[in-house]
Parts: C-alpha cells; structure tokens; sequence
C-alpha cells in the first residue's frame, strides 16, 4: 500500500498521519485522530454534518481527500470550545433549543461559524441565515430554532467585538 | 480504489506528470466531484494530480476590456467580488446556489466547466458572457472559446495532458446586464432542473435589443446558446412580447431529457418561461424604464 | 399538584444532552468502536425478483483481509417480524426486491469488505414481478408462495399478497350514503418517504466468553431489537445485550431491526467485533421507509354539509415484507375517520406486497396519507356545498362525550379550539381572492402510543438523582422531559437528574420511543418513582426528625415536617449506610380505552389511547408558470395536554412540519422497473433551511386523565396535516386539487394547464 505520511494541524495541534491515498480529511479526522464530533453519513457533500473549518472556512470533510489539505489548519467542533468554555453558537444552540438529536449540529455549528466569521460583527437576517446555513440538513428542527441560535449568537460576538 | 496522489509544485511540472502518467491519470482541483465519482466507482484513475495549489491558478484580475478568472477560483470568491455587483450579476447569482456554502469553499471553476455536466450552473453564465479558456499543456498554451470546448455531455475538448488554467471574460459595454435564473425541486442544493443565463445589452436609445446571449444548462446534452432566440431578439423591442417569443424559440430549440428531475416536457416549458423571466430581469437591471 | 405552581415541569428548560451534542462529546452508535474490529459490509439484490441458482463465495473468501462470509446457509432458518413473521436476514432461494440482502461479509477494511461483495457471483433466474400494489391484490404472481406457513399475530387478517386488511364499520354506510344529500368519491396517491435521520443505521457486535453478544447500535427500540436478535440468533434473550449508545434521530425508521443482526452473526462467525454501517445508497434502498399508498375516499353529507356516511380504503403498498403494513393499513382507519362525527362508517385498510423494498413505521404512520385525502376530500366538498372550510370542519368535529370510530368515548376534546386558533393565526377570516396565493386549512387526531414503562430512580448521597429507563432519548427531548416530571416531584433542580444511556442489561423494560409516547409514559414511571422515594424518604425523616409522615413535604430538596427539615442528600447518605440507599422502580402502563370490539376487525390498534387533536393553517403562494410552491406562513394549533417543556414541544412541532413539508412538496423515493432511480442525497430531496418557512406553534393545553400532569403525546402529529393543509392551500390558490404526493412544480403546473385549455 502507498502510504505517506499527512502533516495537518487539527485543533491547533499538529499531526503527522500516516494515510492511504484514497482516504478522505473526514477519514482521518475520524480514525486516525479521533474527533469524533465530525460526523459520518452521506459522503456526498449532499448532508453536511461532516463539516469542519478548513483555514477557517466551513467544508466538506467527506470529500476532501486527505492528501488534499496537506499543511493545512483543520478546526473541529472540538477546537472551538468545550463544556467549560463554550463558543457563543454552543452556548445559543442549547439555549435557543436548537439541539434534538444532535447528530448534524457540530457541522450546523462550524457551518454557521464560518458564515459569521466572514463577516465579524454583523448582525444578518434570517434568510441570511438559512441561505448560509443551507448545506447542512437538519431532519429534526425544521431549523427555525438553529436559526434563532445563529442570530443570538450573532448578535452577542457583535456587541463582545466579533469573531470568537 | 487505489491511485498515487501528486503535488507537483508548478503547472509545467504538472502537465509533465500528466505525460508520463497517461492514460492512467486525472487531475485534481477542488475535488468535489471527482471524489464522488471515485467512490461510486464511476472512474478508477491510478494516478490523482493534485493542481489546487499551483501558483498562479487563483483569483480575479481585471483590466480595462476583461476579467481573468483563475481557473482555480471558489464559487465563494466570485459570490463576494465587488466588481460582479453590477451587469455581470449572473456570475454572482450561479455561483451562490451552486451547492452549499461547504461546497463553494471548495469547488473550483475550472473544475465545473471541465466536467462538462449539462446541468452545470456556472457554465451557462460563463456561455453567456463568451468566455475564452486559457488552456496549458505539453505543446504550450492555448486559447479556445468556451462554446468550442464542451462537445458533449461530460466531454470538452480538452487533452488529458493539459490544464485550464484561467477563463477570460469580455467586460461588458453599456447598458448591459445579465441575469441567472435556475428551477429545481428546493431552493438550496439543487442540481438544476433548467437554468438558464441571459445577457442583454440595448441599443442607445435603450428600447431595442443590440445584443443577446443566452445560454441554456440541463435542457439538452451540453450547455447551449439559444441561437435563435438571440438572433431574433437582436433588433428587437425589449419588452414582454418580444421576451416571450424569445422563450418560445429557445424551448424549440433545446433537446431535454426526461429523469428523476423533471420530464422532457416540463423542461421545455421552464425554458420558455424561465428565458423570458431571464431577458425581464436583464432588462429591469440595464435601468431603463419599461415602456 | 397543581401545575401553575411548578418549577421545574413546563418550564423552557435546556435539555440534559445538550451540552455533549453541541461540543461533539456526545457518543453516537456510529462512533462506537472497539480494537481490533471488522467491518461488515451487506450484498444486495440487483434483481426485484428472481430465483437465486447459486451463491459462490469461495473467490471472495480468497481476497487478503477477508475474513468471513455469511449467506442464508450459515444462519439459523428464522421468520421474524411484528405482524407476520414473514421476514429473513438474507433471501432464502429467492430474492423478493433490488437490495434484498444476500450475503454479509467481515474484511478489516471497509474497501476489501467492498472488494469482497463484488467478488461473490449469484446466479439469478428472474421471476415474473409485482411493483404495482393494487395490481398486486389480484394478481396470480405470489410473492411469499409459502405465506400460509408464516406466522403472524392472530388479529391479523392475510390472503395471498395480503399482509393484512382491517376495518372499521359502523352504521348503515349504503343506507346513510342512500339518505345523502350528496355523494363525494376521490382517489389519492402518497410516496414513499425515507425517515431521513442524519445517522445511519449502524450496529457495532461483539460477543464475550460465555457466548453472550453486546450489541451497540442505534435503534429506537432496544428491547424489541433484543429479542429479534435473541430469535436470529437462536439464543435466549438474556444472552443478548442491546445498548444504545446515542442516536442521530429514528422518526420511526429504526424501530425495528435494521444492521444488527448484520453485525451479530458476522461477529459469531470470525468471533470478532464488526461493526456494519448503511450507506445513503443502502438507506434509500434497503431502510424502512413510509409506505406509498392509494386512498379511496367516498363522503356523503346532508345539504349542510354534516357527514352522514363515509367510506374508504387505503392500499398500503408494504414491499417485499409486511414490515409495518399491516398496522399502518389498520391505523389509517382512525386517520379517515378523522376528528369528525360521521353518521356511518365503512373504512378497509389493506397491506401489500410487491416486489419493492419492505416498509416501516416513519413518524405517525398512516397519518399523513389517509389525512391528505381525507382532508382535502372535505375542501372538496365544502367548495361544492359553497361553505367556508373552516366552517364545514366545525359543523362535523366530535365534543367532549362524543363516541369515536371504535365506540370510544372522545375526552379532554380540543379540536374545535385547535381550528379556531389556528385559523385565526393564519388569518382565516381576512383571506380574499388573489391569484396564485391561497390559504388552506387541516385537522387531525392521533393517539399516544400505549405499552408499558419502567424507570429506576436512585437518589445519591450528594442529593442527586440517577434516571434509569430503557426509553432511548431519540433526540426529542422526551427524557429531558420525564427527568424534568421527576425533578419536579423530587423538589430538585432538572440538573440534578443523571439520565443514563440504555442498557437492556442494566434499565427496566420501555416500549420504547415511538408513537408520541416517550416522555407521556416514562413521565408516569418517573411519577411512580418519585412517589415510592418520597415514601422511603419520609419514613426514614420521620426516623430522623422524630417526626411523623402526615403533612411531610419535599421542597428544596429538603424534607420538611413541621419546622423541622432534613436535606435528601442527608437521607440518601443516611440510607446508604443502613437501608442500601434510596432506589425506586416506577412502572406506568396507560390502559387501552373501552370501545366496540364489534366495530372493529382485524386491528392490531383498535382504540386509540389518549388521543390529541390539532389543526394547520398554511399561507402559500404558487407560480402560476412554473408551479412551484412558496410557502409565506404556517401555523400550529396542537394539543399537547400539558406542556412539560414549551421549547421542545415546539421543536417538535417545526420539525414534524418540515417533515411534512418535505413529503407534501418534494419527498419520494423513486422506482422504476424495480429500481430505485434517486437512491442518494442529491436525488432524494429533504428539506433545506431555504425550504422551510418560519413555523408559528400554537400550544394549546387541554388536560388529559391519563398523562403526567395532563399531558398528551406531541411528537407524531405534527407531521400529518402539512400535506392536506398544503394541498388545500395550493387549491386555494389555483383551483386545482393536487392529489398525488409529492405535490411537485411539475404536476401542479400540469393540472394549470389542463385547467387552462
């Protein structure tokens, strides 16, 4: 097997992977590194719950092939907060009700991240919103809750001076 | 499933990789369609080249009579370009719905038109616009009009050794605009059903059409321009009548398919009106007052 | 209690699990692995019907990293099923439709496991096939030759492709059809529906030393999967051990087995753990979809348009196993009969097989097809009557006291309320003709599933609680829901409830989470519990305080008597180290309503149990050109009897309705010739943020006998009128009633066309 090894920076750490070419970024962020906040289902870019931020913007991880993002920065849902110091979107999502089953929502979260990232500081409608939010599917909300999440956390990066 | 993956470092390199590789290699972009048809099994290529991060491949230039798009553009970086605000919207409009925001962070232009798919969304307004391909290979570089390059579904004039690398685009003179309309089942991650770009631009006085391109996705086994849509609009009031008829001439001339999408039948009748929805929106953004 | 005074029930509390799902440390079944595990991939039927000649495995068995293969020969002969035990793990000499499983396959790689399957070569002899299920009723092809040898539930009526016909008849229908002032007679036809869960199905097995199998997966229902794998397998159900780890969503689409068994067997064979996972292609071809059904409605009323006679008959279309069919053939009936009171009833539901994949449970089974003909049957007619909609629904709905289809006595009755809120919220009354823009209207019943519950409660020494259920919290917020019912009762914070994962070795038996009956029925068994620990509690404070127990009360996590108070994490302490701790088992059990067993035959679910009643009012636009469907407003009147926490009510309320949204206008899974034409995401088209429009819920609150403190179940309903209140709406604003599911651009632009000409 031709196998090389991926140097990647996950989180803020950096990892040197040893991969088989045909994997994907979403491959090796699940078994090789462990971040099991991506998530798994149609590998077709068509559900987006394997999206993490890729140098900071939101993508598919499914199918990106790992030898792809070769130096490049890959932030998780783990790299943006954890129980004791959530990122205002994992604070808004609990709060707004925004969460049922859960399984799309750390990609629904980095999704949503990557979009008001774009703009620090920016308070953007709904149909904004739903526009930027719209390649990840969400089967138990109907998303107007996600939406709700998005925008309270919106509004609170706005006033704490943009992006977290 | 099992291939080599390369990073050659420039375009001549990647070209010569392609060479010594043939027939067994493709060459990568953003990937996001090349790695669904790996995975259904679709192609089997031993060899991937990976031409995303050759230098020089990315990003919008603009000179007094054109823009240069790098072949290696993100669908996002057009959707946020200042300078496509205005008569060149569509650029804009197809950019945006094509797949999720996830997707148009990582699928490329190059890419699109490469693929050849009918239902490309972004290849219709690039028809419509007349771009030119800038194309690298082993014997130099080449330029061919976009309307010369797609020959047929998933096939373009392309060799397997060479290398888009940026697409030209005529800037536009006055009173000119131009307008991408799509018809799918939802309203976000839609393969298109019909799209269809339109670029309008009125004689002086600005009653009459002076030029029209339009250009027509998943209505027949390659993108086409409605010729005789065009040609009869040229000269023509700009107005619903003449717009409708244009849509008219446009559904006889597509070719659809019936599919899990739509029927034939239906495609032909989004054509119609989704040209004359096109031409209106062009018209109403040229400024002019309707009569 | 009275519920004005609560603190922590109906309160918009965040729910337990959040904090894990949002930070990715929630485990979910598809992130569970084990060292050294396998991976199970399944071979699948290519041919809709046809004779398997032979199965040759012995070139995949050579491929490196292969490292077991099992077919129908390696396993035990075993039928199973809920109504008919009709179903195997693998075809057995036949296969029944295109993704019928015919071999499994353990490799260490997902891609040699995919190596593998490609290497296996099955000889077919094709069979003459079936896919339309009402040529299915009269055909002389049979799909199980041998259906007479099956067993099945003894309520069950079969006969050849009949899995199941029930009906429900009361009255003189052809005498009060005869009286009728008019006679209404429709046909209707609803898709195929994938649940859509974003996990997929997946099961990971591993058996221990004693010959004892742990399964972790992602079902709705551990116990039932318990004892389907305990008959697979050929073992005693105790040597079976389900657990769920977490879910990535059911809406009934994992209720019953769906990789499992898979997994179990492969582990049996190569004694290592495999895990087995669906892919999209596997989910839109070989899952548990709804059914696609035909619906036959004939109504006839009196010049007022009061309803004398009904009726109907629905032809489920089950697949190549009676899966749910048969209970969703029967539940329809309820659904047709809707929340009216009809003069006479005649209602046939009947399940068939055809040669396509087999059919499960989706979220309100039957509800949203017999609704969407029913209720846009009663557009139908109050246009011809010349009534308001809204007016011809209040002159039928059924009161408090009125009998129900099965002779049930109609309690806590908020139909008329649910309308009247509703359209108000739409704007009823304002309406006024504009083309290509109309509002329509729909109501519904539906029951709260019954089956039993059982919790254990354990009070810890810090003054905490530990809820154990076998109810898996599917996403709903239904545990979240009964631990706030037990905090409440308790005197304790929702935060001192430590909801556990389920464990068929370790929780006592749930029904499971299906039929709008979680947190109605673990909210009783949490209830039950908290009474049996106040009763330890105050029996070991009257010890403590030299108290007695009368006039004893919980507040603020203390017991108080008199002025005298003790702490409950005192008396946990207290009893942990003379009484072993304070422990409960709640158990709660909702009996079935009395009713007329003469009006119903054949029904697996012949009463409905606490039943809730709702209505939807929709706002839409459609391009007269195009067809397509805009939705600018929706509103929600529901009945949830007591709303034990308002956000998650409304989750489930949003969420039901794009549901129904996605199979009102853009759902279905396509066959042609046998053969799924859109089996991936790209095709198969759910609902995006962009497509579902803002959702107003009305919670209307209206007490039921039965559930904790008055509620009703929320979960399922939702989901059934969004296609008759929609395609009530598009007729509204056309003059065309759709009457096919999905009500795409595409057909709706062809009846404006044959309207036009």
């Amino acid at each position: 097997m031709n196998r090389k090894i991926l140097n990647i920076v996950v989180n803020g750490e950096s990892h040197q992977v040893l991969i088989e070419p045909h994997w994907t970024l979403l491959q090796v962020l699940r078994n090789e590194i462990g971040m099991m906040g991506t998530k798994e289902n149609c590998l077709e870019a068509e559900c987006g719950v394997c999206t993490v931020l890729l140098d900071g913007k939101a993508v598919n991880s499914c199918i990106l092939l790992a030898g792809q993002v070769e130096g490049c920065s890959i932030t998780t849902i783990e790299g943006i907060g954890d129980p004791e110091h959530l990122h205002p979107l994992q604070q808004t999502f609990i709060e707004c009700g925004a969460v049922q089953c859960g399984y799309c929502i750390p990609g629904m979260i980095l999704t949503a991240k990557s979009f008001l990232d774009e703009n620090p500081g920016s308070r953007p409608s709904r149909d904004e919103i739903r526009e930027a939010i719209a390649g990840t599917l969400c089967r138990c909300t109907g998303y107007s809750k996600i939406i709700d999440a998005v925008a309270t956390a919106a509004e609170r990066m706005a006033i704490s001076g943009g992006s977290q | 499933m099992s291939f080599d993956f390369h990073r050659p470092a420039t375009v001549t390199e990647a070209v010569d990789l392609a060479q010594r590789l043939f027939p067994t290699a493709r060459f990568i972009a953003g990937g996001s369609d090349i790695v669904i048809q790996i995975n259904r099994k679709k192609i089997d290529p031993s060899h991937l080249i990976d031409v995303a991060c050759l230098p020089g491949l990315s990003g919008i230039a603009e000179t007094s009579d054109e823009f240069t798009l790098g072949a290696l553009t993100k669908y996002h970086t057009i959707e946020t370009h200042p300078a496509f605000a205005g008569s060149l919207r569509a650029l804009i409009e197809a950019a945006s719905v094509i797949g999720g925001r996830q997707v148009q962070n990582i699928a490329t232009i190059g890419g699109n038109i490469v693929n050849a798919s009918p239902a490309a969304d972004f290849v219709p307004v690039l028809l419509a616009l007349d771009a030119v391909l800038d194309i690298t290979g082993p014997n130099g570089s080449r330029s061919v009009p976009l309307q010369d390059f797609i020959v047929g579904p998933g096939k373009t004039s392309l060799l397997p050794v060479e290398i888009v690398t940026s697409i030209r685009l005529a800037k536009l003179p006055a009173r000119s605009a131009t307008a991408f309309v799509k018809e799918g089942r939802r309203r976000a991650m839609e393969i298109s059903v019909v799209c269809v770009a339109a670029c309008l631009t009125l004689e002086a006085g600005g009653s009459r059409c002076a030029s029209v391109r339009l250009a027509i996705g998943a209505a027949a086994p390659k993108v086409f321009r409605a010729k005789a849509a065009e040609a009869y609009l040229e000269g023509q009031l700009a107005d619903q009548t003449s717009f409708a008829e244009a849509g008219k001439l446009a559904a006889e001339e597509c070719a659809p398919i019936s599919d899990v999408r739509a029927s034939a039948d239906y495609r032909r009748r989004l054509v119609s009106i989704m040209v004359e929805r096109a031409l209106t929106a062009c018209f109403e953004r040229t400024g002019e007052e309707r009569r | 209690m009275n519920a004005q005074n609560h603190s922590v029930a109906g309160r918009r509390l965040p729910r337990l699990d959040g904090v894990g799902k949002v930070t990715g440390k929630h485990v979910y079944a598809a992130d569970f692995k084990l060292p050294g595990m396998l991976y199970g991939k399944v071979l699948r039927s290519p041919r809709a019907h046809a004779l398997i000649k032979k199965i040759d495995t012995s070139r995949a068995a050579s491929i490196h990293g292969v490292r077991g293969i099992i077919t129908s020969a390696d396993i035990p002969a075993i039928r199973y099923g809920t109504a008919v035990r009709d179903t195997t793990v693998f075809a057995v000499d036949r296969v029944l439709f295109v993704g019928h499983a015919i071999a499994a396959v353990a490799a260490t790689s997902l891609e040699i496991a995919e190596r593998a399957l490609e290497a296996i070569e099955v000889e077919y002899e094709n069979l003459p096939t079936l896919f339309d299920p009402e040529e299915a009723l009269n055909s002389n092809i049979r799909i199980h030759p041998n259906w007479e040898t099956y067993k099945a539930l003894p309520i069950i009526a079969r006969s050849g492709n009949i899995a199941g016909q029930a009906r429900i008849r009361v009255g003189d229908v052809e005498a009060a059809f005869a009286k009728s002032y008019k006679v209404y007679e429709h046909r209707f036809t609803t898709a195929l529906q994938h649940p859509g869960y974003t996990e997929p199905r997946v099961a990971t097995a591993d058996w221990d030393a004693n010959g004892n199998v742990t399964v972790w997966c992602n079902t709705q229902l551990p116990f039932d999967t318990q004892n389907t794998l305990a008959e697979i397998l050929d073992l005693p159900s105790a040597r079976v051990r389900v657990t769920v780890p977490g879910i990535g969503g059911g809406f009934g689409g994992k209720l019953r087995i769906g990789v499992e068994h898979f997994a179990a067997l492969l582990a049996r064979k190569t004694a290592r753990p495999i895990k087995v996972m669906s892919t999209s292609e596997e989910e839109l071809t070989a899952a548990l979809p709804r059914q696609a059904s035909v619906v036959l409605v004939k109504t006839g009323v009196d010049k007022d348009g009061h309803l004398l006679a009904r009726s109907g008959k629905i032809i489920v279309d089950c697949g190549a196993y009676a899966g749910s069919g048969p209970g969703t053939a029967a539940i329809s009936l309820q659904v047709m009969a809707g929340p009216y009171k009809t003069g006479a009833l005649e209602l046939e539901g009947i399940a068939v097989y055809t040669n396509k994949v087999h059919s499960g449970s989706f979220r309100a089974p039957a509800g949203p097809m017999a609704n969407f003909a029913m209720e846009c049957q009663m557009d139908m007619i109050a246009k011809d009557l010349g009534l308001d909609p809204l007016e011809i629904r209040l002159r039928n709905v059924v009161k408090e006291g009125d009998p129900g289809p099965s002779g049930e006595i109609h309690k806590s009755v908020s139909i008329e309320e649910c309308l009247r809120k509703a359209a108000n919220a739409i704007g009823w009354h304002d309406r006024k003709p504009e083309p290509g823009r109309g509002k329509g209207i729909a109501c519904s019943w539906w029951m709260t599933t019954g089956g039993s519950s059982g919790v254990y409660v354990k009070i810890n020494p810090d003054g905490t609680a530990t809820l154990v259920s076998g109810a898996v919290e599917i996403g709903t917020g239904a545990i979240t829901g009964a631990a706030q019912i037990l905090a409440e009762e308790l005197s304790l914070d929702l935060t001192d409830v430590n909801a556990t994962g389920v464990d068929t070795q370790a929780a006592p038996f749930d029904y499971g989470a299906q039929g709008s009956r979680t947190a109605f029925s673990v909210g009783n068994a949490c209830l039950a519990a908290a009474a049996e620990l106040r009763r330890q509690m105050f029996e070991l404070a009257a010890k403590q305080l030299d108290a007695p127990i009368e006039g004893m009360s919980l507040q603020d996590k203390h017991v108080i008597a008199g002025n005298k108070s003790i702490s409950i994490a005192e008396l946990a302490r207290i009893s942990r180290l003379a009484g072993g701790g304070l422990i409960a088992h709640g158990t709660a059990i909702s009996p079935a309503p009395p009713y007329d067993p003469t009006r119903v035959q054949n029904h697996p679910l012949p009463v409905w149990n606490t039943p809730s009643y709702h209505a939807h009012a929709v706002d839409l636009s459609v391009d007269q050109a195009t067809g397509k469907v805009t939705i600018n407003r929706y509103v929600v009147a529901q009945d949830v009897g007591y709303a034990i926490n308002p956000t998650y009510i409304e989750g489930q309320i949003e969420g039901g309705v794009a549901q129904g949204i996605g199979q009102a206008l853009s759902e279905e899974i396509v066959y042609q010739d046998g053969r799924v034409m859109n089996a991936n995401l790209t095709d198969y088209k759910m609902p995006t943020a962009m497509d579902v429009p803002e959702i107003e819920s009305i919670i209307v609150e209206c007490r039921s006998a039965a559930g904790p403190y008055g509620a009703k179940g929320v979960g399922e309903p939702p989901c059934i009128e969004p296609p008759a209140a929609i395609g009530n709406a598009i007729a509204a604003a056309t003059g065309c009633w759709p009457n096919s599911l999905p009500m795409t651009a595409e057909k709706i632009a062809a009846a404006l066309r044959v309207q036009q000409s």
